[in-house]
């Protein structure tokens, strides 16, 4: 209990700083952020964006561990646990493009502009996407659990390529791109200490949130499949 | 409106938080429909077993 609570007033901590913490030219207080040329007020979506593309990351991770661990000891509360994370990290992917689309038309101009970042996120999402179809279209349960192991095993072989590699080595707009002078707050930690405080503690936030969820998730899953066991033996 | 939100990028930023709070909302709605499946499944169960 006492973490859910920590949970809580750290996202509420984090929105409220997030959203109503000053942009100034010269900060000096600790609530004050640095102004980022080209970018003001729209700086603050890092307290935002960034978490649920760090999630859609931990959570694909997740699931490929745990079909691993699936894989190697055939036992479905490890499919369910995977199958639970996979969902979440398409959740907070989708999350991740749609902020980042909004965002883009106000910062970039455009909604969409194929920027190298957006065109591996979409990549990204096409190759989970397959993921939920395949497992939609298997009846047998371990047959199901077997294949789609296999499958989001080799899916996370992509995601190192599609979240760091491409779009770094690739011109673009988003920061960290090969053409960006370093102006960009993300890859450098141009922030300041404050700007970078509200960040951790954002990350930290939404990955608790995420392991709330995923535990609720799975859980619920696990309890159904034990229940239809016993419904159709009893 | 288009012009208002870019002279004032901070309503941006709430608009991406919502978004942000709509997707954990959906995503609780769908694992509320699962568990009280669970829980209908159980009612039916006790049911028919008495």
């Amino acid at each position: 209990m006492i973490w859910k609570i920590f949970l809580f007033l750290l996202i509420s901590f984090v929105s409220v700083a997030g959203i109503a913490f000053p942009i100034v030219e010269n900060p000096q207080a600790w609530y004050e952020f640095p102004n980022i040329p080209g970018l003001e007020e729209n700086a603050k979506i890092i307290f935002f964006h960034v978490p649920t593309a760090w999630l859609t990351l931990i959570a694909f991770l997740m699931s490929t561990v745990f079909s691993f661990k699936y894989l190697r000891n055939k036992n479905l509360d490890d499919d369910a646990k995977a199958y639970a994370s996979a969902q979440l990290g398409m959740i907070f992917c989708i999350l991740a493009t749609v902020t980042g689309a909004v965002w883009a038309k106000f910062a970039w101009g455009a909604f969409w502009s194929w920027d190298p970042r957006q065109t591996s996120i979409f990549a990204l999402l096409l190759i989970y996407g397959a993921l939920f179809a395949l497992r939609s279209s298997i009846e047998s349960e371990e047959k199901r659990a077997t294949l789609s192991s296999v499958y989001s095993m080799i899916a996370f072989v992509t995601v190192p390529f599609f979240i760091f590699i491409m779009p770094r080595i690739m011109k673009g707009l988003h920061p960290g791109s090969a053409d960006d002078t370093g102006a960009g707050p993300v890859i450098n930690f141009q922030m300041n200490p404050s700007m970078l405080l509200i960040f951790i503690l954002s990350l930290i936030g939404f990955t608790i949130l995420y392991l709330w969820m995923w535990q609720v998730s799975y859980k619920s899953i696990i309890f159904r499949d034990k229940l239809y066991k016993h419904l159709i033996r009893g | 409106m288009e012009s208002f939100l870019s002279n004032n990028a901070i309503y941006i930023v709430m608009i991406i938080v919502l978004i942000v709070w709509g997707g954990i909302f959906s995503y609780l709605l769908s694992l509320d429909k699962r568990i009280k499946n669970v829980e209908a499944e159980i009612k039916n169960g006790v049911e028919n077993e008495e």
